[in-house]
């Protein structure tokens, strides 16, 4: 009886598993019928004899595999189809093969291989199988690794996503050149146009490998103009450089340096924002843990997800760079009722900015750090921070001041208010959602839900934190209620909300009525 | 800021101070005059971000601001609104137009040729950068050198012609403006007036900014007359103290009113409210058109009723 300790046969005739087979082989036990494809050696026919001795010994492992581990040791990772791709790029990538001890480890760790390798988007195809070691060396198998390089390295396409910090979605149209030098590196260029007349071009270099760290390295040059004239009298530019400097599945770690400018084409700003006009240096480093067990990120029916944003900028040897603390938390569950897919969906989130450096408690934070309320998306996508509330509009709550004054002879005086964002800000909400009765619109992922939020932002900086107080915080919170349908499509998530607004507080631009939301993931 | 309170400080927001002066920008210190002359109380805040802003300096009173940059100038805005105007009874004579268009043109020109080519911008790090790191310092140097040098005509080809031009017109206006001035304490007999301030600014700056291999400050330094003036005044109004709220040189209105401001439009052109309502209008119907569009093509094609699972990542 042969030793369930022994390899493969190290006859070269064994069947060679690939990587795809065994994932059907591997995962499913119930199956009887055990699928295989046997590769047949340099072009030698394969006799028909040969072939059931194949399939005769490929079931004797397979039954081995089920009854016990079957010991084995990578003895060589043979690359091939890597005209341009360095070998170590590859090998990096598939060091969790070599760690495999078991035939049944071996397999699962090729599908890992395989799926880190697809991760690089350099490939258009990848196929990882197992063959028998040197016959010298018992108990030893070789994987090969066959890749395929994309043929053509430039691809392109257009999506829409939501950037949390614009508080809108936004179209983008990239264009990548892949593997120009052979280390998986891809280039980007991206064009990005928002609904809040933002715009970004950029330039982006991703490297899967750098220098031996375990994490990818992407780095990004960007010149982005956001408008904001129409809600708090400014418009800002930037020119930026960033590097991602960790990027792994719950810690990111983000370097940015950039040359932010404010300006007021209007000249209609109020005092606060005209104070804050000018070029500023921003040197931060952002580091982002994201924990997100929810099954998925604009239906959650179950689940929890966790995430926390932590930037500190003025990190630069000159004294003049802008210097600022920013922390945000978001913590969401999603509860199954268990009829119709229903959902009960909870969120809190809350932010605090403040700026360091000697005179901080009297110096005004900046602007564009602080925080607002309100938009068109929906609270329930919006991972990362304090942002959304169903009936607000964009920057729509929160601290405001009154803008320049101007003598309209039609009107007699216009009434005007920047706002101005806030230094801490909190919200909450809960949203029920469920499948409704008819079949055509489950099928389509139509849905309906009814929902509840609540938020609030005040000012610290500039000494407001002396009239800061957690009694009049919390009587001066804002509040909506509502039900509406939610249809998702292939670009975006989409919300035709009723909104009633259950408190707000004067000059907040917000009303009760029907109020659209566009989300992305 | 919730909740809205005019309030009666008047405040100037201007560039930084340096060189023993209470700004050192040589656009923001005519108006800092202008309100001293005028001994009008008011605050004075900066702005030390926004090098090549041409708003600064800006006047502002709760929710009245007067920029630099509209109605000619801070001083004219100030004079125009009602604010102060230390011209009211001068604007008509025919010496006041000339003198003001000798400092307004040719004095003008001259103090920005040598703050940017002259001395080759040697001061401006302590005037305008100070507050700005190094790099953002740099590239704004060499941006308001070169609208410098565009505004005055300077080129390879007539760089020197213009430098000599330039030194020319400043030596022969200090001359006109010394044989105007004479020992009188200010240019128009006993009172102040905008061009006073014009011309104690433009002076202060030239003595107590520039480097003393100045041309400019050489060519001033020659009539003894303009410096006793500039000294007189500055004693007077500069270094006093400027708490103490005397009754102004010249009368204007006791309750602040805007006398005479005018509907101020837009820099932007103003559509009329029918076009606006027409492309807001057009712009809804065509987000209504693409949006309906697009869920057709989602929602009749089967769209996805499943929402994509999460897969378990081995680490």
């Amino acid at each position: 009886m042969a030793n369930p300790a022994e390899t493969p046969d190290p006859n070269p005739s064994t069947p060679k598993l690939e990587s795809e087979e065994i994932e059907e082989i591997n995962g499913d036990e119930e199956e009887e019928e055990e699928e295989y494809e046997e590769e047949e050696d340099d072009g030698k026919p394969q006799t028909r004899e040969d072939a059931i001795a194949s399939r005769i010994q490929a079931a004797s492992l397979f039954r081995r595999m089920r009854a016990a581990p079957v010991p084995v040791r990578v003895h060589d990772v043979i690359v091939k189809g890597n005209e341009k791709t360095k070998d170590h790029v590859i090998e990096a990538e598939v060091d969790v093969l070599r760690e495999a001890t078991t035939l049944q480890e071996l397999l699962k760790a090729s599908k890992v291989a395989n799926f880190n390798l697809q991760a690089l988007d350099i490939f258009d195809s990848v196929k990882i199988t197992i063959d028998s070691g040197p016959p010298e060396l018992p108990g030893t198998t070789n994987v090969v690794i066959h890749v395929v390089e994309s043929k053509s390295p430039i691809t392109g396409q257009i999506g829409t996503f939501t950037k949390a910090e614009a508080r809108s979605s936004s179209l983008e149209g990239s264009l990548k050149y892949k593997n120009i030098f052979g280390y998986g590196d891809i280039w980007d260029g991206s064009l990005a146009y928002g609904c809040d007349h933002s715009a970004e071009v950029g330039l982006g270099m991703y490297l899967p490998r750098f220098r031996g760290r375990p994490t990818p390295f992407t780095s990004r040059v960007y010149l982005s103009t956001q408008e904001w004239l129409k809600f708090s009298s400014y418009k800002e530019r930037a020119l930026g450089l960033s590097f991602g400097l960790i990027a792994s599945k719950y810690h990111e770690l983000v370097y940015t340096t950039a040359w932010r400018n404010l300006i007021d084409p209007s000249q209609m700003a109020s005092t606060s924002i005209r104070r804050q006009l000018g070029h500023n240096l921003v040197s931060a480093l952002k580091y982002t843990f994201k924990f997100d067990k929810r099954n998925s990120p604009l239906r959650p029916t179950r689940g929890y997800s966790f995430i926390s944003t932590s930037q500190i900028g003025g990190l630069a040897p000159d004294s003049r760079t802008l210097r600022f603390l920013r922390q945000e938390v978001d913590l969401r569950y999603a509860v199954p009722l268990g009829f119709y897919r229903a959902a009960l969906n909870f969120g809190v989130s809350g932010g605090i900015t403040f700026p360091w450096g000697s005179g901080y408690k009297s110096r005004a934070s900046y602007v564009p750090e602080r925080f607002f309320l309100g938009g068109n998306i929906s609270p329930v996508c919006s991972l990362g921070g304090p942002s959304a509330l169903w009936g607000f509009k964009t920057r729509g709550l929160g601290p405001n001041e009154p803008r320049r004054e101007v003598q309209d002879e039609e009107n007699g005086g216009t009434y005007e208010r920047d706002f101005v964002g806030g230094d801490v800000a909190v919200t909450a909400f809960a949203d029920l959602s469920f499948d409704f009765p008819v079949k055509w619109f489950r099928d389509r992922g139509i849905h309906g839900h009814v929902f509840a939020c609540a938020g609030n932002m005040a000012e610290l900086s500039e000494n407001k934190y002396r009239k800061f107080s957690g009694p009049k915080f919390l009587e001066t919170f804002r509040s909506s209620v509502g039900a509406g349908i939610v249809v998702p499509t292939s670009l975006f998530r989409m919300e035709l909300n009723y909104c009633h607004i259950l408190k707000k507080q004067e000059h907040d631009r917000a009303k009760s009525g029907l109020f659209m939301t566009f989300s992305t993931s | 800021m919730e909740g809205d309170q005019e309030t009666e400080v008047y405040t100037l927001v201007a560039r930084k101070p340096s060189f023993d002066l209470p700004t050192a920008c040589p656009n923001c210190l005519p108006a800092y005059i202008y309100l001293k002359l005028a001994k009008l109380p008011f605050e004075l805040a900066f702005n030390s971000t926004f090098p090549d802003s041409d708003e600064l300096p800006y006047f502002e009173n709760g929710t009245y601001v007067a920029y630099n940059n509209e109605d000619g100038g801070v001083i004219e805005k100030l004079k125009k609104d009602g604010i102060v105007n230390l011209d009211a009874q001068l604007q008509s004579l025919p010496e006041y137009l000339s003198l003001k268009a000798l400092i307004a043109s040719w004095l003008e020109e001259a103090l920005t040729y040598e703050i940017w080519v002259g001395t080759e911008g040697i001061s401006t790090s302590k005037i305008y950068y100070s507050d700005l790191p190094w790099v953002i310092s740099k590239v704004l140097f060499y941006k308001q050198t070169y609208m410098a040098k565009n505004r005055l005509g300077i080129t390879k080809e007539t760089a020197e012609q213009r430098e000599t031009q330039i030194y020319k017109r400043a030596g022969e206006a200090y001359e006109a403006l010394s044989t105007r001035l004479g020992e009188q304490k200010f240019l128009f007999e006993d009172r102040p007036s905008s061009l006073d301030a014009f011309l104690l600014s433009h002076m202060l700056f030239i003595i107590q900014v520039l480097p003393e291999t100045s041309v400019l400050r050489c060519k001033l330094l020659e009539h003894n007359n303009l410096v006793r003036y500039a000294e007189k005044l500055k004693a007077e109004f500069l270094e006093a103290s400027s708490s103490s709220p005397s009754p102004p040189l010249h009368s204007f209105p006791s309750s602040f009113t805007r006398k005479g401001s005018k509907p101020k439009s837009k820099p932007k052109v103003e559509k009329t409210e029918e076009e606006k309502k027409f492309k807001k209008r057009a712009r809804f119907f065509i987000a209504a058109q693409f949006l309906a569009v697009v869920i057709y093509l989602s929602v009749m094609g089967g769209g996805s009723s499943d929402e994509p699972e999460y897969e378990d990542e081995d680490d």
